[in-house]
């Protein structure tokens, strides 16, 4: 119940900020890409299951490049909340335990995760809608969806990616100036992507930052259960040196 | 008033990670119902106290007690019955000073209808849609002293909370500080680096330099530590042979004068007529009481 009371304070702070905002732009890059790309050059009609591969395209582009850069920046601006207003005293001089703030805090950020992966399977399916249509001859809504594969691939994105999701929340906390966390993730974000794609280095199955990849990239699929397991204990691990570092360190300076 | 502590703190030392110490065997103790004024000039270790007290600093050395429990065993239990303002305002610049309320509201347990009574108390009820970010230095504060009285405190503890505020707002903040402890019982622990400021509102005094606490009690101690403090300046034709003829009254040699401590008027007559009937001429006798803003510079001038 205190938990709760806690998420709750910390829903309402993110009400009108740059975070909520971009929560939905995020979301909409990709669907509106598509939608631009529809509207100049069309849809290629060859493919035999067009529906499910443009949900598929929509995936791969998004859990490559977006959802990663998208959870970078948003474990960064929601602690800066704090920092930015002056307001850790306030925080914890309310009769909040130390522990319920820090996981609120954890979890008002996969409020907006979720709400970026479920916004996205919206924006997504407005466009297909739209290229209905725009070119009905392509009977787009007829197509079988297969959509128990949507929800796999928008469930593997979000576990694939609560390591680094635990290690960028750990490093927003600590960092007053919120330039230093995103240049840390999105320095590390772009070393794992080339890790796996550039150099086929076989570390990337222990690289936080590499995870991502494993969720959308057909050649290194073979390996998703274990980084799964393996982003859950990064973020499992991370948080309990976070809220320790978190514990002990002053906030309010 | 009874003589109950709501803060207790013994033997309170801290230091900041360069080593220099910050605070040093502090001692302080606020009673049930009184206003304390916990004064000191900048840097004397005021904002560290109540940092301390308010368990936003980690105990280094001493304890500290809040409504006679312990506040590293019972830190949730305690806050619950404090209202706080450290330095400057703590709000949300982005929401409305009823939204920055409401994000605290269910934390503290407090009603939807003391929000807009908070509200009313500090005159921001009419703010409507204006967000934090485009009000006044002043009626940020006035927004933080509204937060701080939300949980309907018990202690409220208040550092500097004058500043950014007009003489209007100073005056009617001392108004509301009275009030909030005559009517509601509230014990209230004021900081500031001004005597004149909380002298006329405050019970009780807590004097902090350097880290220590030169003075502490009710403010009719203060007074009459100011009286003994009073001196009488005298410059006479013969200031040696008045020296001699003063020596009961333990004079102290100035520059081109002598002064002698007094304690009432009838006392500077008297001394008056020993030096004429003495046939010394009296050219200066200036009694100077000792005003407590003076005292408050003496008591932390004289430890620097």
């Amino acid at each position: 119940m205190n938990l709760l009371i806690s998420l709750r304070s910390e829903i309402l702070k993110t009400k009108r900020t740059a975070a909520f905002y971009f929560t939905l732009v995020g979301a909409a890059v990709i669907p509106f890409t598509f939608l631009l790309n529809l509207l100049m050059d069309g849809i290629e009609d060859t493919r035999k299951d067009p529906l499910n591969s443009i949900f598929k395209l929509g995936a791969e582009m998004n859990g490559l490049v977006i959802f990663p850069m998208f959870v970078i920046l948003i474990c960064t601006l929601l602690p800066q909340i704090e920092y930015r207003n002056n307001t850790w005293k306030q925080v914890l001089t309310s009769p909040q335990s130390k522990a319920n703030v820090f996981i609120a805090k954890f979890l008002n950020i996969h409020l907006l995760i979720v709400v970026f992966l479920v916004a996205n399977l919206l924006f997504m399916s407005l466009t297909v809608v739209a290229a209905h249509f725009i070119d009905p001859t392509l009977n787009l809504l007829s197509h079988p969806l297969n959509g128990a594969r949507i929800v796999v691939n928008t469930l593997n994105a979000y576990v694939t990616i609560l390591g680094v999701c635990a290690i960028q929340f750990w490093i927003g906390l600590r960092f007053k100036n919120f330039i230093v966390p995103i240049a840390i993730g999105l320095a590390l974000w772009l070393t794992g992507t080339l890790m796996v794609f550039e150099y086929k280095s076989s570390f990337a199955n222990y690289f936080p930052y590499s995870f991502h990849v494993f969720s959308v990239y057909p050649k290194v699929k073979s390996g998703l259960n274990q980084v799964a397991w393996a982003s859950a204990g990064y973020a499992a691990l991370a948080l309990i040196v976070g809220f320790l570092d978190f514990g002990t360190r002053r906030m309010n300076t | 008033m009874n003589n109950t502590s709501i803060i207790k703190t013994t033997g309170l030392s801290y230091h900041y990670s360069g080593g220099v110490q910050t605070l040093s065997d502090i001692n302080l103790n606020v009673e049930k119902g009184s206003i304390y004024g916990f004064l000191g000039p900048n840097g004397s270790g005021k904002t560290t106290t109540l940092s301390l007290v308010l368990g936003l600093l980690k105990n280094q050395q001493g304890d500290i007690e809040i409504f006679g429990q312990h506040l590293h065993s019972a830190r949730v239990d305690i806050l619950k019955k404090i209202g706080s303002l450290v330095e400057t305002p703590s709000l949300y610049g982005h929401l409305t000073a009823k939204e920055n309320l409401e994000v605290y509201r269910v934390v503290y347990g407090a009603s939807k209808a003391k929000v807009a009574e908070v509200l009313d108390i500090v005159s921001l009820a009419d703010t409507g849609k204006k967000v934090v970010k485009k009000f006044s230095l002043g009626m940020k504060q006035r927004l933080s002293i509204a937060l701080a009285l939300l949980p309907n405190p018990e202690l409220l503890i208040l550092d500097e909370p004058s500043n950014g505020l007009d003489p209007a707002g100073i005056i009617e903040l001392r108004e509301l500080i009275k009030k909030l402890n005559k009517e509601y019982g509230m014990t209230i622990l004021i900081s500031s680096h001004l005597l004149g400021e909380v002298e006329k509102m405050v019970s009780h005094v807590g004097i902090i330099f350097k880290g220590k606490i030169l003075f502490q009690g009710p403010l009719s101690a203060l007074h009459l530590f100011q009286q003994k403090g009073s001196k009488l300046f005298i410059k006479t034709s013969d200031n040696t042979t008045a020296y001699g003829l003063l020596k009961e009254h333990h004079p102290e040699r100035a520059e081109e004068c002598l002064s002698v401590p007094f304690h009432n008027m009838a006392q500077v007559a008297a001394i008056n007529r020993t030096l004429t009937t003495n046939n010394l001429d009296v050219f200066l006798l200036h009694p100077k009481e000792n005003d407590l803003e003076q005292l408050f510079i003496d008591l932390t001038s004289a430890q620097s």
